[in-house]
């Protein structure tokens, strides 16, 4: 990497904003402003950093709808917004997808609208920590703010992700290298401990790496869980791992002072899925009979731990809340978007923050591409060259105040720090106006 | 606009009015001595009247609430209602979502509603909720007793730089009063350990329950705030208990109140839990009576129920190591959650059985106490909700109170098991609260605790909150009615809030936006800026989050009600 | 005896919810009352005869008395049969998802395949599936740790992957194979398998037993040996022959019994 000289041309700087890339949510960043653009960004890590400045690139800037030779074409907000009302005011099976790119505060109308039109609400948690959200429910969620890993652990597991690639200051700022009340001297009072059948970069960096197994994960755990309980284990290597490695592994877990484990889309998207979290929490509630133990999912998106908590708090579910009959249902396998669109049930698809184009496996986007696609977004994506109407937000973060939630449930008031495009309406705006003009064809149709 | 409430039997203890047939009047939302003719006339010939419920201790909103709505789908299908013209869909039992909470109290007649635990980190999240629950006035209580700050004024003794930071962490978290929970336990939790007594100290800090509790009394005085310490003592559920109750709130004896309008300088919380005698779940018997002797004797204390309901609930508490003992013991999934420098808190589903001899002497403990202590002000309906059941039973409690009949079945026809007459004094209790003294610990000895002179009454210029029942007290037994009792109680004939009417015939018929009720201390401005200049070095390095955002702003506080307070010394 | 036929004429991608036609709530209806009713399709509700031609013949005084056929593929029909608590209902084809959830009594036979979460928290009653069930058949509700607590299902095909989660009581009988994590969470009741079983059946079990009469590939460490047994006998019924006896999963203190045939599992001892 070339040096890069630090931006020195600016006219303000606007500190402590947060961080709208992933679920680190941190909230140091100072946003260096030059004539209403960001000129530079001081303390994220690159891919933050390239979020935040290379916001321009392929950005929506007017609204568009799909016309009958199938190109997209530039209309006005009032024409764009009517189509797609209308279009959601006559589905029958729609889906209101996303979320997680956007605040709190536009998600409050987005709700509204579903329990209107009796729509499925849900958000890229049915692709990703679904399993978490499963295994949570069925057997407790021993959890913790990052802080405490922070100021007290000495151990830390990650497993199934990989932080330096996907989370770049996790470990920098909240678990492994900084200084910490009673861990004074930062890495060198932790253990860093990777389980993962590749050596990872995060596998790199730790003291200890156990490569167990592809699909071995559920296995591994339980096998731990025998040695806790006083097993002899009868198999030489369980999971790929020799006995002796878990005995080991067993020993430093049960003795150590403050143990943390931090899990990724390896553990939910292997062979036993929720299971293998399901089992990895049982395991850190054991580890409690005889130290302090807790764990974190590593969430993706800045706020899709903001949709989760805010779906349980106005809704009683999740994520894959459907309200076809006038109450909320929660059916993983059944209210949860892939299987609705794999099963060809739904008729009208409205994407918000997110892009389901690049991100969904080729059955469920096969029916997309056949059904009217609504979206709602700020770039360019895979998800643009499907939508029939497509309308343009702000930048959360940076263009936009809102709220978010960290993957360890710390909310944040994300400020803004530059004035969004002319052209651009805010996600909240553009959803409050949806909800209304949806509200006028019922009341019309009366 | 004008209304008056047409011939109802009114019982409003804060003005000693005890079932006198008047009308009550109000107008843009406060109560008057008298209005225009063009007043609409509500006719409530005969039915009972009370100022609307005032609620001390319920867990009802803020992250803790959230992890059990997360991770308790199979509760949250127990309430499920449709959705109306009117009001959201609804869902949950144990752990309600938002609406459904707010239109719950709403339809029992309630007007303000305390949400006992608040972690200041997470505060935003409170408010947020708070936001979402429509109908009721809910003021927070921010948590301090674990709090790394906190512990290190106490060990010091330093009172006035703990008050300003109490001070400005009340502005910051935009909390009511100072709650207290399990202080140096949920601190040793850190580490997986717990304190047991007030005198055993927390690991690296040095300090005590006993010093922590002390000292933020004595700040929260020296600040003259409207409410008390509200303590969550320690051992909390353990048999042998009752002790580390009695010390906690003796060690409390010699501190000078400074509030005139409460008694109390310590409000002791969901006594149920505390009051339990022996030395394990054998051997256990109900603790209560020395509690309640010692709570007769001293009027410096006050206390709420947290009276068990018998029903499948989730338990829930900032009192991490409790949580953590009650999955050892039921092998139900468990949640923690600690937070960096502040508290730790966790949850576990229960199922309270009537089958079962311990919870059935938990359910004749918490009545018991109700029993026992003589003054009803000094005494708060509550179940701890939902620790020791859902809210939505507060009427069946009062069922219980008003009717020892009922109380006798139950024993009797084995509905709880022998351990409640044989390990308690229930049987031998006849004491049966009537319709004033049930408006005194739902109205007007929780609005006196929190020192709210505007509400849990109906004198004239305090907000028009009103509940009416449909029962007439002049024509009806609840000594022999307890099914009636809680059925009325469970659905007003009106809730007005506000001088706006909510609820009619059980249904919510309007729904409006929950106050955000905190308090503010002026006065010591200059002492709090000091102390933020002082502790911001370590806020910095220990803290995950930067202080600017931090601090719950004011837009998730709207619409609020500030209650300013004088800082004297 | 009251015998409906519903005739499919017109499919629907997206999926019917049955769960209001259980013979608890039709015993009464006459034909005109089928062809008034609208069933509930996504967020609408549209006539029955829509999709159905619809064959009402005789009386019942009670939900006994239904005899409910669906002659014909209702693999886009939900909530067959959920909640009921007598009667018969027989599909002629492939049903959806939650076929006989929450069944209480009565008997539900799907003549081809099950969609997931077949018997889904089961109290009562017998389901038969001729063909095979996708996931969760005989689970319970997420986050609920009381599942399926009484009746039977009897699969002739093959059964997917997590069967019968947190299993409280029943019965449970795959004559085919079955996938991963059978009897996860399971604290009773009776599972019994004929066919081959790829992975960790009864994993974190409590107590309730497993015979597994094909091969197993992998075991869990959570199951210590208890033995070989002889024409054991597991809750009331009776094998024969040699079966390797196991107790786990170890890992939740469990006293769960996993009983594989030992001819086809020597790999294991």
């Amino acid at each position: 990497m070339a040096y890069e000289e630090p931006v020195k041309d600016y006219d303000k700087i606007v500190e402590n904003c947060t961080c709208a890339f992933c679920g680190s949510n941190c909230d140091d960043l100072d946003i260096l402003v030059k004539d209403n653009h960001v000129a530079g960004v001081r303390h994220a890590c690159r891919l933050g950093a390239s979020k935040i400045m290379e916001d321009e690139d392929q950005r929506l800037l007017v609204p568009m709808v799909r016309d009958e030779n199938g190109e997209l074409v530039e209309v006005d907000w009032d024409t764009a917004l009517d189509k797609a009302a209308e279009l959601i005011a006559g589905s029958i099976r729609p889906v209101f997808y996303g979320w997680s790119e956007t605040s709190i505060e536009a998600m409050k109308p987005g709700l509204e609208l579903t329990e209107l039109v009796g729509a499925v609400i849900d958000n890229q948690a049915t692709i990703c920590h679904g399993p978490t959200v499963q295994a949570v429910q069925n057997v407790g969620y021993p959890l913790m703010t990052l802080g405490e890993v922070k100021n007290r652990a000495d151990m830390l597991v990650y497993t199934g992700s990989n932080p330096m690639n996907a989370h770049p200051r996790h470990l920098s700022r909240y678990t492994t290298y900084p200084k910490g009340f009673f861990r004074r001297r930062g890495r060198f009072d932790r253990t860093l401990v990777t389980w993962d059948p590749k050596f990872s970069d995060t596998a790199k960096l730790s003291d200890i790496w156990v490569p167990f197994e592809e699909n071995g994960d559920y296995g591994f755990c339980n096998a731990i869980r025998a040695v806790l309980k006083g097993k002899e284990l009868k198999q030489d290597v369980i999971s790929g791992i020799p006995k002796e490695d878990i005995y080991e592994l067993t020993e430093k877990m049960k003795n150590t002072k403050f143990g943390a484990l931090f899990f990724g889309l390896g553990l939910t998207h292997t062979l036993s899925k929720q299971r293998n979290i399901d089992i990895a929490i049982q395991l850190v509630q054991d580890l409690n009979k005889y130290t302090k133990w807790v764990l974190l999912p590593m969430r993706g998106h800045f706020n899709v731990n903001g949709f989760n908590i805010f779906m349980s708090y106005e809704m009683g579910f999740p994520y894959g809340v459907d309200f076809s009959r006038g109450y909320p249902r929660y059916m993983i396998g059944e209210t949860t978007t892939i299987d609705l669109l794999n099963r060809r049930e739904c008729d009208v698809f409205m994407v918000i923050a997110a892009d389901p184009g690049a991100h969904f496996p080729g059955g469920a986007l096969a029916h997309l591409a056949n059904i009217p696609v609504i979206q709602i977004d700020i770039h360019w994506g895979p998800s643009t060259e499907m939508a029939d109407v497509v309308l343009p937000g702000t930048f959360i973060g940076v263009e936009t105040a809102g709220t978010s939630y960290r993957m360890d449930s710390v909310p944040l008031y994300m400020k803004k720090a530059i004035d969004p495009p002319e052209t651009c309406r805010e996600d909240e705006w553009i959803v409050n106006e949806l909800l209304q003009r949806v509200k006028n064809i019922k009341e019309a149709s009366k | 606009m004008e209304y008056i409430l047409k011939n109802g039997i009114v019982y409003d203890p804060v003005n000693e009015i005890n079932g006198e047939k008047k009308d009550v009047m109000f107008r843009d939302g406060k109560i008057v001595n008298s209005v225009s003719d063009s007043a609409k006339i509500l006719d409530v010939t005969d039915k009972l009247v009370m100022p609307a419920g005032v609620d001390v201790h319920c867990h009802l909103a803020g992250p803790k609430l959230c992890v059990g709505r997360l991770y308790r789908p199979e509760d949250e299908r127990k309430g499920v209602k449709p959705k109306t013209d009117i009001t959201r869909a609804e869902t949950g039992f144990s752990i309600p979502s938002c609406p459904a909470t707010g239109y719950r109290f709403s339809r029992m007649g309630y007007g303000t509603v305390v949400e006992a635990a608040v972690p200041p980190l997470e505060a935003k999240h409170t408010h947020e909720e708070i936001i979402a629950i429509p109908n009721i006035d809910i003021p927070p209580l921010t948590l301090f007793g674990n709090n790394w700050f906190v512990m290190q004024f106490a060990k010091e003794g330093n009172i006035e730089d703990l008050a300003a930071f109490v001070s400005a962490w009340l502005k910051i978290t935009k909390g009511y009063g100072v709650k207290i929970v399990n202080p140096c336990g949920s601190e040793a939790w850190g580490w997986g350990g717990n304190v047991h007594g007030i005198d055993d100290p927390a690991p690296y800090w040095d300090v005590t329950a006993r010093e922590v509790i002390r000292a933020l009394a004595q700040a929260n005085e020296m600040l003259g705030l409207p409410h008390s310490i509200h303590v969550h003592p320690n051992d909390l559920g353990h048999p042998g208990n009752f002790p580390t109750t009695i010390n906690t709130i003796d060690c409390m004896k010699d501190i000078k109140k400074n509030s005139e309008y409460r008694n109390q300088t310590i409000h002791l919380t969901h006594a149920q839990f505390h009051c339990y005698e022996g030395t394990s779940w054998r051997d256990v018997t109900s603790g209560a009576q020395p509690v309640a002797d010692y709570i007769n004797k001293n009027d410096h204390v006050t206390m709420d129920l947290g009276a068990v309901t018998l029903d499948e609930t989730t338990t829930m508490t900032a009192d991490g190591p409790m949580e953590y003992d009650l999955y050892e013991l039921t092998g139900l999934k468990w949640a923690n959650k600690d937070i960096e420098l502040e508290t730790a808190s966790g949850l576990v589903p229960f199922i309270y059985s009537g089958r079962n001899p311990v919870h059935s002497l938990q359910w004749a403990i918490g009545l018991e106490l109700a029993l026992m202590v003589e003054n009803p002000w000094q005494v708060a309906l509550t179940t701890d909700s939902p620790n020791a059941g859902p809210f939505i039973r507060y009427p069946r409690v009062i069922s219980w109170l008003m009717s020892n009949k009922r109380r006798m079945e139950m024993m009797d026809n084995k509905e709880v098991h022998g351990w409640a007459a044989k390990k308690s004094a229930l049987a031998t209790l006849d004491r049966e609260y009537d319709f004033y003294d049930i408006a005194t610990i739902t109205r007007a000895a929780p609005s006196k605790i929190y020192g709210f002179e505007d509400r849990g009454n109906l004198s004239v210029g305090s907000l028009a909150d009103i509940a009416v029942y449909d029962l007439e007290p002049n024509n009806f037994d609840p000594t022999v009615n307890a099914a009636a009792v809680e059925n009325a109680f469970s659905n007003a004939l009106y809730t007005i809030k506000d001088g706006e009417i909510l609820v009619k015939d059980g249904e919510v018929v309007k729904v409006v936006s929950s106050n955000h009720v905190h308090t503010e201390v002026q006065g010591f401005e200059d002492q709090e800026k000091r102390i933020l200049e002082q502790i911001m070095p370590m806020f910095n390095k220990y803290y995950t989050v930067k202080f600017e955002n931090y601090i719950v702003h004011d837009h998730y506080a709207e619409p609020s009600t500030v209650y300013k307070v004088n800082a004297s010394k | 005896m009251k015998q409906i036929t519903l005739t499919p004429k017109k499919f629907s991608s997206i999926a019917l919810e049955f769960d209001e036609l259980i013979p608890d709530e039709i015993y009464g209806w006459s034909k005109e009352d089928f062809e008034r009713y609208e069933v509930p399709v996504g967020n609408t509700r549209f006539p029955l005869t829509d999709y159905y031609e619809i064959e009402v013949e005789g009386e019942a005084e009670s939900p006994e008395e239904v005899k409910l056929t669906i002659d014909g593929d209702a693999g886009r029909v939900k909530y067959i049969g959920c909640k009921m608590g007598a009667g018969e209902i027989i599909v002629n084809g492939d049903a959806d998802l939650q076929a006989g959830a929450e069944m209480t009594g009565g008997s539900l036979t799907i003549n081809g395949n099950a969609e997931s979460y077949a018997g889904r928290e089961m109290k009562g009653g017998e389901i038969t599936i001729k063909g095979n069930v996708r996931e969760y058949a005989g689970t319970s509700y997420i986050g609920e740790w009381r599942g399926m607590s009484g009746g039977k299902i009897t699969i002739y095909g093959n059964a997917g992957k997590q069967l019968a989660d947190a299993m409280s009581g029943g019965e449970i009988h795959v004559h085919g194979n079955c996938d991963i994590l059978a009897g996860i969470h399971m604290t009773k009741g009776f599972i019994q398998i004929d066919g081959d079983v790829t992975r960790w059946p009864g994993g974190q079990m409590k107590n309730g037993a497993i015979v597994v009469n094909g091969r197993l590939e992998r075991l869990l460490e959570g199951f210590e040996l208890d033995g070989i047994v002889n024409d054991p006998v597991v809750e009331g019924r009776e094998f024969t022959g040699k079966y390797i006896k196991y107790i786990g999963d170890i890992g939740v203190n469990g006293k769960g019994s996993l009983l594989l045939n030992a001819e086809k599992n020597r790999h294991h001892l």
